[in-house]
């Protein structure tokens, strides 16, 4: 049952994230703020630190391409990105202590870069004209704070499910 | 340090080459969806059918709740505006029946404000708001067509930029896209002053409005709807309101700010508009910058289809 939830998990968040999105832009004040929810990479990080780096990249690419051809029209954005984040996360194990609290900051640290890179892969293509300063302070700030609670509600459970699934495979292999 | 063979080396070479094909290739034609494409969206899309709908009902909830928690103030609010609309009202009906009858008089029976509405859900929003698109449950089986105007109860909201069999996508009035025009007109106390919507001020949030003549007066708070005259949109769709009016950057014309009237943050239902008179391929149109006056073979058969 677990050996299924876990890409279930992914398909859901993937489905939810458009869903939450509806909620953006958000005017506080003068400002107005973009919050872009990042759940499918977070939880494939997870899937990469904790579970195995071959698999994550593997999802990473199915729903990359996913994203790619149902949101972006741009073929090979995301196919790209996804699976070269969680390469990047998994690489990362053998250095860091796999502590939930860190891999919170990693996964949001990534999220960020990957923002920001695609921050300059738009304005290239020059479909966005926004300066570099609102981008920072009305794009990514939100960004990463939205990101950050969504780790911080669901983190854990992701973590137990993917261990779950570990001490599952682990008693079918003995 | 990683230790790269030459067959590894290659093998990345190659990879970054074909990404960068393969983007500049789906870059080139964003209009068209081709067959692998449109079955992908066409799945992720009813998937997505299925979660925007409980999705759907659990923010009418809290909108319900919202709204509920205003009964009071905006019960006294509409209270004074009944009796307006009721002055209002009269007034349209008898306009109306004399606009049917003087109709009638000079025997014009297509007008460009006619359309044949279709009503529509949104399924998704593009998460990564690098371009403001929205998916529409609507496709090419239900009669959606590129560039038809879609709107929701308050004013124009875009244009319908791909559609597959089962879902059409909705480039939002917010986009960057040059080629993204919507002609308008200013609904003046005497005349009205026509002009383009080109672009937004991302600072401001607001519309841009440009080449308004400089000799015609144009004031804050006049309403701005589209004109019609573009080829694609109905007219009389009421995009905003003018905020502030000044001169083009050449200062040979005027152009307004323009608050838009419909609210784009939480889009649930819209309403896509089939002008029932003639379309043609014009500046609200794809930018292809095709030759229109000379028409090549497949725009003349585009007319007549439309015509049917």
């Amino acid at each position: 049952m677990i050996r299924f939830l876990i890409p279930f998990v992914a398909v859901v968040l993937f489905l939810l994230e458009p869903e939450f999105a509806l909620f953006s832009p958000i005017s506080w004040g003068d400002q107005t703020l973009i919050l872009v929810p990042r759940f499918v990479i977070l939880y494939l990080i997870f899937i990469s630190i904790y579970y195995s780096k071959k698999r994550a990249c593997l999802y990473g690419l199915i729903f990359g391409l996913l994203y790619d051809v149902f949101y972006i029209d741009i073929i090979g954005l995301y196919s790209f990105l996804y699976p070269l984040v969680c390469f990047v996360a998994g690489s990362t194990v053998k250095f860091i202590h796999q502590h939930l609290s860190v891999t919170t900051i990693l996964s949001v640290v990534l999220v960020a870069l990957m923002e920001a890179f695609l921050y300059y892969f738009f304005s290239f293509i020059q479909f966005t004209t926004i300066p570099v300063s609102d981008f920072l302070s009305n794009r990514l700030l939100p960004t990463i704070i939205a990101n950050l609670l969504f780790l911080i509600m669901l983190g854990w459970a992701f973590k137990y499910l993917i261990n779950a699934r570990l001490l599952q495979r682990a008693r079918d292999n003995s | 340090m990683p230790h790269f063979t030459n067959k590894k080396l290659i093998l990345l070479l190659v990879g970054t080459i074909f990404l960068v094909a393969l983007i500049s290739f789906s870059l080139r034609d964003r209009q068209n969806a081709s067959v692998p494409e449109q079955f992908i969206k066409d799945t992720v899309g009813f998937a997505q059918f299925l979660v925007a709908k409980p999705a759907n009902y659990i923010t009418g909830i809290f909108n319900d709740i919202n709204s509920l928690l205003n009964t009071y103030e905006e019960n006294k609010r509409l209270k004074m505006r009944l009796e307006d609309f009721a002055v209002l009202q009269a007034e349209v009906n008898t306009l109306q029946s004399e606009n049917e009858s003087l109709k009638e008089l000079v025997d014009k029976k297509d007008s460009l404000k006619d359309f044949d509405p279709l009503k529509a859900t949104v399924i998704a929003r593009n998460p990564d708001q690098w371009e403001e698109k929205i998916i529409l449950n609507r496709g090419s089986s239900h009669g959606v067509q590129l560039n038809m105007a879609v709107m929701t109860a308050n004013g124009l909201i875009g244009k319908i930029s791909l559609v597959t069999p089962f879902t059409s996508e909705v480039e939002l009035l917010y986009s960057n896209n040059p080629n993204y025009r919507v002609s308008a007109m200013v609904q003046g106390e005497n005349s009205d002053v026509f002009g383009l919507i080109e672009g937004y001020d991302a600072e401001r949030n607001e519309l841009i409005l440009k080449r308004i003549d400089s000799s015609f007066k144009v004031k804050e708070g006049e309403q701005v709807v589209t004109s019609g005259l573009g080829g694609i949109y109905p007219k009389g769709i009421l995009i905003g309101e003018v905020t502030e009016v000044t001169t083009d950057d050449y200062g040979l014309t005027k152009m307004a700010y323009v608050k838009p009237a419909a609210n784009f943050s939480m889009l649930e239902d819209v309403i896509i508009a089939k002008r029932t008179s003639v379309s043609v391929n014009g500046s609200d149109g794809t930018g292809t910058n095709a030759d229109l006056t000379n028409g090549t073979e497949s725009e003349t058969t585009d007319t007549i289809e439309g015509e049917e």
